[in-house]
């Protein structure tokens, strides 16, 4: 904690950036706020712990006001990876991001069954290995495919549409959202249609999702999103070997898609 | 409610009667999901087939306003097979011989004849509630919007009193409450017969004391309801009305009718936020701010003291809603100042015995419960432990009554009414959301898909609906959470105001309008 | 410039679900769950996540209004709250206390409730006070 503290007055201090995202404990809890040189006096209230935010997602809204400064922002493995995307995409601009790092508590790794829980350099946290194949999704795997069907279409009919999955998501930045599509997703009932809304967040994950599990934990009906979108990860990486923000070269295979033709009975295999 | 909203999650059993949990109180919806996960059984009655009767171990669709008759089969059944706690009905409650008279008549085989529940699943729940270690009931509006309300929550109370259900963890009697702060508006005194905290005016006693807090002399006359003032107001004997942030022109029942009251006042005060209906009709309208814009607290349907705290400036001109009352008042010859709103909360502490210990400075991180007597008090998750409130818990020998309007031969449907998932109460706030607004624009009717057909009525066209008080157009949805008799319209859109509908017999004890039922008639629109 | 995020409590439903609204430059820019309130654990239904927008809707009232003919005519505090004042002053004084009602709000908060109680009770002597939550 102290050593975050100081990299951020440091960056501050030295006008290498102008604000830094990350969290501030308030009222007893953690919550997202921007260290700014107006603020330093409240550097003391900088904390790291356990319990994530969207720090990206609100560094997309600040950097959206102010695209000429340069801000910090907190990240983990997961945030890092997102920032890739986000680079990718265009929505940040490299000079104008210092991301400083959290290596994850090998707890949090466990829990996020993640497979790189610490980014590429970091002043908190020590290095804990990552988990290369998911638990629960091979429970899940290991389903006949009309358990997992009816599996899933319960867990779907649970959905409150509260939108909480797609508005936490740090990757879901698109103006107009094909789940808000009445000519694809009919409104006005819970659950939303099943398993159509569901599977189309699902596909729209496809080169997106970074596997922060954000989604996940909003879930108010615990639904396990995360184990969804881990399957996607794991289609992607076999099919275009591509990892989602692993690497700031070559593009996401949405940007393919097209030129190559998926076969249904390939991906049941 | 009885008990805490966490406490559900612990519960071994939860009836849910009259609520649909999952699109009125949706993070209360989650809650039970999750006791369901934990291998909680789950009972859903209700006359809409909603989400959460999907994960129901058994799920009844009632007809409408019969909710008594069907607690009464269950308590039949209890009785019958022995299954009540009778340690806790010797000891703690009285009047067990009167209603067990009353109750014995309510066999599930009559009952099956009132509510069209099967005879084996009153057993069935009666068996899963009697018997499960701790059983929760919850409910809504489905329960209190009846002629029969009040009787219809004391079938509730006498059900978890002759099981023993309630004064324990992950137990007890549990309404949802509507809107954010009804409880807190409640426990303030926003009734005619009670101070804060539920001390009657009429209580002598009660009255000096609160004469010598606020320095004045008070009547000790009960006032009117808000019904008694509506009708006041037409007869010219209300001449005035101040309303702060509420919208009965499309809340209340037989909008009509409230349309002409107000309109018969000399002098209507409307302080809000938007220019609702209600506000149109007012001589003065003062620009109030929402919760974003204040300081202060709400009290959530579980008794909990929760911080609400002002994240930006208050928008135009407007201004605080406290500091406009407190200049009111002054200018009124009565002056009232308070720093800021904790001030307030602490007279609140001095006159109310069950918020006496509750403090901002106790609230910074996490709420409390009341009852807080003092300030070292951990407050009260859950009520009723030792005690109730009148010592004996008393059983309610409850005879059924029908619903004051059914269906006929001229208006041969039901209409229920009620929330949908997206908006909130009259839609003054949740239609002005972009996000919200474009999820659902427009009011429906959902019909059964067959009774739809026999109409020659196809999704998504207009109808209309007609009852003894008025008619709406509206967009019919073939629906098949609702049954054939039956169609269910929300009551958040003005435009086809569900109220327009509705009948205005209400509750003679709780004065709650009978919302949830009335007869009908549907046509197509040729336009 | 300032990004702030501020912990209040829902003002839709009785849940009373602990969130964070989202303060950039002084303006609401969004709304998102507290992951360690004890309601919402991280969660809100569709109403929490967009809690923020009808707060700065452009139809918010923004000026006291005094209706003149039929017409609504913006008017100073100092003019709203006298003609208030007045003319409840004058209507308890020829009528009597118990011709003027009171409707507090379930959506103010318990402060607000408290003392508009007080106005009605304290201030004009009658006990006509309710709210409209049996709807
Ligand atoms: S967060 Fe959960 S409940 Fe909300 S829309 Fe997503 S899946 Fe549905
Ligand atoms: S977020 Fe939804 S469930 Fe929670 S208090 Fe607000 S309206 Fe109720």
């Amino acid at each position: 904690m102290k050593a975050m503290q100081a990299r951020v007055r440091k960056l501050l201090e030295e006008n290498k950036i102008d604000g830094f995202i990350g969290l501030k404990m308030e009222h007893g809890h953690p919550a997202p706020f921007m260290f700014s040189r107006e603020n330093l006096g409240e550097m003391e209230t900088l904390v790291v712990g356990d319990v994530r935010y969207p720090l990206n997602k609100a560094l997309l809204k600040v950097s959206g006001q102010y695209p000429d400064l340069t801000f910090g922002v907190m990240v983990r493995g997961c945030d890092e990876r997102g920032i890739t995307e986000l680079l990718k995409w265009n929505q940040l601009h490299r000079d104008r991001v210092i991301p400083v790092g959290v290596a994850c508590s090998s707890e949090l790794a466990q829990l996020c069954e993640c497979y790189k829980p610490y980014p590429s350099d970091w002043v908190v946290g020590e290095k804990t290995e990552g988990i290369a194949k998911s638990k629960r999704l091979q429970k899940i795997e290991g389903m006949n495919q009309k358990e997992r069907l009816s599996y899933w279409l319960n867990q779907f009919n649970k959905c409150i549409k509260c939108y909480g999955c797609r508005d936490v998501c740090p990757m879901c930045f698109c103006e107009v959202c094909s789940l808000e599509d009445r000519n694809f997703i009919l409104t006005g009932k819970l659950p939303p249609e099943n398993p159509t809304f569901h599977l189309s967040r699902a596909v729209h994950m496809v080169g997106r999702c970074i596997d922060c599990g954000l989604c996940e934990e909003a879930c108010p009906s615990n639904i396990p999103v995360r184990t969804l979108y881990k399957k996607i990860n794991e289609i992607v990486k076999e099919y275009f070997d591509y990892r989602t923000g692993e690497s700031s070269e070559g593009k996401s295979p949405l940007n393919l898609l097209g030129e190559v033709t998926l076969e249904l009975s390939d991906v049941n295999k | 409610m009885t008990n805490s909203i966490a406490e559900i999650e612990n519960s071994k059993c939860i009836f849910i009667i009259g609520s649909n949990t999952s699109e009125a109180h949706p993070l209360i919806g989650s809650r039970i999901l999750k006791a369901k996960e934990k291998g909680a059984k789950l009972i859903v009655a209700d006359p809409r087939k909603i989400q959460l009767s999907f994960y129901a171990d058994i799920f009844v669709r009632h007809q409408l306003g019969t909710d008594v008759a069907l607690i009464n089969g269950i308590l039949n059944v209890i009785l019958k097979e022995g299954w009540y706690d009778r340690k806790f009905v010797e000891e703690r409650t009285e009047g067990f011989k009167e209603f067990r008279k009353v109750v014995e008549k309510y066999t599930p085989e009559n009952v099956e004849k009132i509510t069209g529940v099967r005879a084996q699943d009153i057993r069935k729940i009666a068996d899963l509630y009697a018997r499960s270690k701790s059983s929760s009931i919850i409910y809504a509006m489905g329960i209190t919007q009846h002629i029969t309300g009040v009787d219809n929550v004391k079938s509730l109370c006498n059900l978890a009193m002759l099981c023993g259900q309630i004064g324990r963890e992950s137990t007890g009697v549990n309404p949802l409450r509507g809107q954010n702060n009804v409880q807190g508006a409640c426990d303030m005194g926003g009734l005619p017969n009670v101070y804060p905290g539920n001390q009657p005016v009429s209580d002598g006693q009660m009255a000096e004391k609160f004469e010598k807090a606020w320095g004045t002399k008070l009547s000790t006359k009960p006032g009117m309801t808000l019904t008694e003032m509506l009708k006041a107001a037409m007869a010219g004997e209300v001449k005035a009305m101040f309303i702060l942030g509420e919208n009965p022109m499309v809340s209340d029942v037989d909008i009509q009718h409230v349309e002409k009251s107000l309109e018969a006042l000399d002098f209507l005060v409307v302080q809000d936020i938007f220019m609702s209906e209600t506000a149109r009709l007012a001589d003065v309208v003062l620009p109030g701010v929402s919760f974003a814009e204040k300081d202060g607290t709400f009290t959530n349907t579980e008794r909990k003291v929760k911080r609400v705290r002002k994240a930006i400036e208050p928008i135009g001109s407007s201004r605080q809603d406290w500091d406009i009352i407190c200049d009111l008042s002054t200018r009124m010859g009565y002056p009232m100042r308070y720093d800021d709103p904790s001030k307030i909360l602490e007279e609140v502490a001095q006159v109310t015995p069950s918020y006496g210990g509750i403090y901002y400075d106790r609230i910074e991180t996490e709420g409390l419960h009341w009852p807080c007597p003092n300030r070292a008090h951990p407050g009260t998750p859950y009520l009723h432990k030792d005690r109730f409130s009148r010592g004996l818990g008393l059983f309610h020998a409850i005879e059924y009554l029908p619903p004051e309007e059914l269906p006929d031969k001229e208006y041969p449907y039901f209409l229920t009414t009620g929330r949908i998932y997206v908006h909130y109460h009259t839609g003054t706030m949740t239609r002005r959301s972009p996000s919200l607004n474009k999820e659902v624009e427009e009011g429906f009717a959902e019909i059964n898909p067959r009774q739809a057909k026999e109409l020659g009525i196809i999704q998504g066209e207009r109808i209309k609906v007609f009852s003894r008080r008025g008619e709406i157009e509206i967009k019919a949805d073939l629906s098949e959470r609702m049954e054939r008799n039956t169609i269910f319209i929300p009551f958040h859109f003005v435009e086809s105001a569900a109220n327009r509908l509705t009948n205005p017999a209400f509750d003679p004890i709780a004065q709650i309008p009978e919302f949830k039922v009335c007869a009908v008639k549907i046509e197509k629109v040729n336009h | 410039m300032e990004y702030k995020t501020v912990l209040t409590t829902c003002g839709y439903c009785g849940c009373g679900c602990g969130l964070y609204l989202e303060v950039l430059d002084g303006q609401l820019v969004g709304a998102q769950p507290c992951k360690t309130d004890s309601v919402s654990q991280g969660g809100l239904c569709i109403k929490g996540w967009n809690v923020h927008e009808f707060v700065q809707n452009s139809e918010r009232l923004t000026k006291p209004l005094i209706k003149k003919d039929g017409q609504f005519k913006e008017a100073t505090w100092d003019e709203a709250l006298d003609t208030v004042a007045s003319r409840l002053k004058k209507i308890k004084e020829e009528n009597g206390p118990d011709r003027i009602a009171f409707l507090t709000s379930a959506k103010c908060t318990n402060e607000e409730n408290y003392l508009l109680q007080k106005l009605a009770r304290a201030v004009v002597g009658t006990n006509n006070v309710d709210h409209c939550a049996r709807l």
